[in-house]
């Protein structure tokens, strides 16, 4: 295979920077993992560095400012009818920006919907602004952050078995499109004096239950800004205790969306490995269809293997 | 409305009973929670002894009279909490002038602090108030841009 003269020369450039530098070849490759335990937060529902259902405006990794950092990621979730797995990889650079990609499953287990499935992919950005949630202990600016998240939700399957063949897309239950995205600011601070970690959000969003009911719908089909938030007391060096809520738009009516709310707890015995355990509430979901108007609350499991 | 006049007075009172016990009994500097001088020696001992053995920045000390250094460390630390001592060293920016030290690297310090601490029972939410007096230095210790690896500085560093 011929490679164009200036691609090879760029790669040969690089090679020979990189190679006459082994060092910090090395520990570029590997990342320096300098971040100090629990401050590349976790990974929330939908792939961001955050915490189980909000974002924080931590980047993703261990990696310092001159470094990088990645991890993947494996949450299961099961409420009362309706069970969630997520899984994907996160990436953050020069605790700067962080990318990443989750692959989300739902599984209805319960309900006239019983069996009915749905996938959906989130490709998200982020980007630190200003700030520096953990050195900033002198001042109040928070670590200010901006996101983006590309939802696409990857239809519905399954549905015959429901007794509901030919559904195959949330478009079908009234949402106005089968993707969008989601925009937000996150701001972060650790105020070590009182071992805290206050986090708030604004986003602007289409999406019904995190997009696995497709995005707007019948009841509104634009732009909601919805708050979020977190408040985590840090237990030891290793363990986090928090809560978090975050407030969702209410586009359909064949769904009672009413915000969620968690809370957790975070541990993380090394900067490779982290878990985190969450009592989950998501309240009702599609009551107007099933006719179950419990709220749907269950566990939240989440392991996150990185550097 | 009657039922809730007792009630008011009752809180505001017990409220300002609290803010005058407050007023009166001074609360214990954060020198004297962490377990004052003794304390304090201890956690410079231990630290020094971690830090010797952190191979991401021992070979920083590879040269520094380590006695003197335990002792600014103790008279610095000491100040920041309210303790009774007076800081004789150099302020933080000249004294890290010509290290080229990263933020990985000043985190590795504060992380063998932290394990430092946790070696001699100080507790951690008390720990976590010592370090938010010591983050802030950080502006101070690491330079601002880019600074890749965690190396050994030059033979000819200094």
């Amino acid at each position: 295979m011929k490679f164009p003269p200036r691609i090879t020369g760029v790669a040969i450039i690089t090679g020979l920077l990189l190679s006459s530098y082994p060092s910090y070849a090395q520990s570029f490759f590997v990342g320096d993992q300098g971040k100090l335990l629990l401050t590349s937060g976790f990974s929330d529902l939908e792939g961001s560095g955050g915490g189980g259902l909000v974002p924080l405006a931590f980047i993703t990794g261990y990696g310092t400012q001159d470094s990088w950092g990645a991890n993947a990621h494996f949450t299961d979730i099961k409420l009362r009818d309706y069970s969630l797995y997520t899984f994907g990889a996160a990436a953050g650079l020069f605790d700067r920006v962080e990318l990443s990609y989750t692959r989300q499953h739902l599984d209805i287990t319960g309900t006239v919907l019983d069996h009915l499935t749905v996938n959906e992919d989130v490709i998200g950005a982020k980007v630190k602004i200003l700030g520096d949630a953990v050195y900033g202990q002198d001042h109040w600016l928070p670590q200010l952050a901006v996101g983006a998240q590309y939802k696409h939700n990857d239809g519905i399957s399954n549905a015959a078995a429901a007794g509901l063949p030919g559904l195959t897309s949330p478009t079908q239950l009234g949402a106005t499109s089968d993707h969008s995205v989601d925009y937000y600011v996150t701001a972060s601070k650790v105020f070590l004096g009182e071992s805290l970690v206050i986090n708030a959000v604004l986003r602007a969003t289409k999406a019904n239950q995190f997009g696995l009911l497709g995005f707007g719908g019948n009841r509104k089909s634009g732009y909601s800004v919805d708050p979020e938030g977190t408040v985590a007391y840090l237990l030891t060096r290793k363990i986090a205790l928090g809560a978090e809520i975050r407030s969702a738009p209410h586009n359909l009516s064949v769904d009672n969306e009413s915000a969620a709310w968690d809370v957790f707890a975070a541990w993380a015995p090394i900067k490779n490995f982290s878990l985190v355990a969450a009592y989950l509430n998501l309240g009702s979901i599609l009551a107007p269809v099933t006719g179950v108007t419990r709220h749907q609350d269950g566990l939240y499991l989440s392991l996150q293997a990185g550097f | 409305m009657s039922m809730l006049q007792p009630r008011a007075i009752a809180f505001g009172t017990s409220l300002a009973l609290l803010l005058a016990a407050r007023l009166v009994f001074a609360e214990a500097t954060l020198y004297e929670r962490i377990g004052g001088e003794p304390k304090l020696r201890a956690t410079m001992d231990e630290f020094v002894t971690i830090i010797v053995a952190d191979d991401r920045i021992n070979f920083a000390f590879a040269d520094t009279d380590l006695s003197k250094f335990k002792q600014l460390l103790f008279e610095q630390l000491c100040a920041i909490t309210q303790g009774p001592c007076r800081y004789t060293g150099r302020d933080m920016r000249t004294a890290h002038a010509k290290l080229n030290i990263n933020n990985a690297q000043f985190n590795a310090l504060a992380e063998d602090l932290y394990r430092a601490f946790d070696r001699v029972h100080v507790p951690y939410r008390l720990q976590n108030k010592v370090m938010a007096l010591l983050a802030p230095m950080q502006k101070d210790i690491v330079k601002p841009g880019f600074a890749p690896g965690t190396q050994p500085p030059p033979a000819n560093f200094r």
